[in-house]
């Protein structure tokens, strides 16, 4: 059973891993890629555990995949004192 | 998690730190980056005499009895406050709060919040929803002094998924980070993010000893033993916008949210739960009960022994018992029940901590979000008369 139904504006883009990423309740992160939203994927799995997500989106924002139309919001830098 | 520093160390005092659960971001403090199925005691010896623990997503800050902070386990967000974004598997002193003294602190996914005793507060990690309350959405390595509350005098503070709360000394609470699924108790729906506190005034008349934040819930206990709750919905009901009052005849002292459950405690050391673990649902026509009491229900299996404190991870509880017993329960795939497999469990199960030792004088649990800390105080040597 789905863990629960996330939207795609409620994750964020993690450049480290290239991948969407949501909480998961382990501690690790739910992942899906560009790629597999482009395919119609709507399962986020996470590495660590057996847990997985609904990813809820519109699955025509990835199939142009211009980079410049659909580039999500990179994360804020982390200041380093 | 409201526990407030004690004053001075008790030379008289040893603790035992035992750890367990998901280990793979080094939150267990065992130097291993591996998940442990039992308790594991640590030797912790940079960390004297330990006044509190705060867990969050993969991290976890402890505060000693005199005010100091140490921080382990992830860092990627600058939530370790160690002016960097890496993790560490075991404690080390956030050198910012020389010259403080911390007294309460609180570990969210992947921030922290921790107040001094002159009733400021500091926060660093991720500031990406402004759950840190500068006023920006940037995240900081290094703690900073939240300054809308120069003027006011910060008692507690508590850390959710992506938001925080506030508790004043003049029993307002405040929110501040995302609010999409009400958790602020001040947004409206579509309302996604407030990056500086804001006053929740459903709570204006209330005087609000406790607050608690996991996941997208928020919680809070009043002098008179009422529960209010707020944001995501349990049991699959809707969001909640605004602090609700559950109506029940029972007086609670003290709550501990999860992802999906709240615990509570009453004056009377029996625990109730709201909503379900991994939302599991054994009585599914319960969701068209209106009423929240309805879905209030009993945990009990303690066989009438008294619980003295309880802690909620995101998918499992642990409670201490009056016979300083430490019972887990829920989702166990990475250990975090301690029961030395990956079962989950429905009841409370006795997780052994070593020797039953009749010098113990007081337990306290934490949970994390897949992870679990007790710390077992015990009574010196030279300081025992009672065994007999």
């Amino acid at each position: 059973m789905s863990y629960d139904d996330v939207e795609i504006e409620d994750m964020e883009w993690n450049e480290e891993i290239q991948a969407y990423t949501y909480p998961c309740p382990c501690g690790d992160l739910f992942q899906i890629t560009k790629e597999d939203l482009r395919l119609g994927e709507e399962i986020a799995n996470c590495p660590s555990c057996s847990l997985y997500i609904t990813v809820i989106y519109n699955m025509e924002d990835f199939q142009n995949d211009t980079k410049k139309n659909n580039e999500p919001k990179t994360r804020q830098p982390v200041a380093v004192a | 998690m409201a526990e407030h520093g004690k004053t001075q160390a008790d030379e008289e005092e040893e603790q035992q730190v035992w750890s367990w659960g998901a280990g793979t971001d080094g939150q267990l403090g065992t130097a291993k980056l591996q998940d442990e199925l039992l308790p594991q005691l640590l030797s912790l010896t940079s960390l004297p005499s330990i006044s509190m623990l705060a867990c969050g997503g993969a991290h976890v800050i402890a505060l000693t009895s005199d005010g100091k902070v140490f921080t382990w386990g992830r860092g990627s967000s600058g939530q370790l406050g160690h002016g960097d974004i890496l993790n560490i598997t075991l404690p080390k002193l956030v050198s910012f709060f020389d010259g403080y003294v911390i007294t309460q602190a609180a570990a969210g996914w992947s921030h922290s919040g921790f107040v001094s005793d002159s009733g400021c507060l500091f926060t660093c990690g991720n500031g990406s929803f402004g759950q840190l309350g500068h006023g920006d959405n940037t995240s900081l390595s290094t703690p900073a002094k939240v300054s809308y509350f120069s003027n006011e005098s910060v008692k507690m503070v508590a850390c959710g998924m992506r938001h925080s709360l506030v508790l004043l000394a003049g029993n307002q609470v405040c929110g501040f980070g995302s609010g999409k699924r009400g958790q602020l108790g001040f947004t409206s729906d579509g309302t996604k993010s407030v990056n500086l506190p804001c006053v929740v005034s459903g709570l204006k008349d209330v005087e609000v000893t406790r607050i608690s934040a996991n996941g997208d819930h928020s919680a809070a206990i009043s002098a008179d033993g009422q529960f209010f709750s707020w944001g995501r919905g349990f049991c699959a009901g809707p969001d909640v916008y605004a602090p609700q009052c559950l109506p029940s005849s029972l007086s609670f002292r003290e709550v501990a949210v999860g992802w999906n459950h709240a615990l509570l405690l009453t004056v009377d050391g029996e625990v109730f739960k709201l909503g379900n673990t991994l939302n599991k649902q054994p009585e599914k026509q319960q969701l068209q009960i209106d009423s929240s009491e309805a879905l209030l229900a009993k945990v009990s299996d303690f066989d009438g022994v008294k619980v003295l404190q309880i802690a909620a991870g995101a998918e499992h509880s642990a409670a201490v018992t009056e016979n300083g017993e430490v019972k887990t329960w829920g989702w166990g795939e990475h250990g975090q029940l301690g029961l030395g497999n990956t079962n989950d469990q429905t009841s409370p199960q006795l997780v052994s901590l070593g020797s039953i030792d009749l010098r113990t004088k007081e337990i306290k649990v934490y949970c994390g979000s897949g992870f679990t800390y007790a710390v077992r105080r015990k009574q010196g040597l030279s300081s025992s008369p009672t065994s007999s």
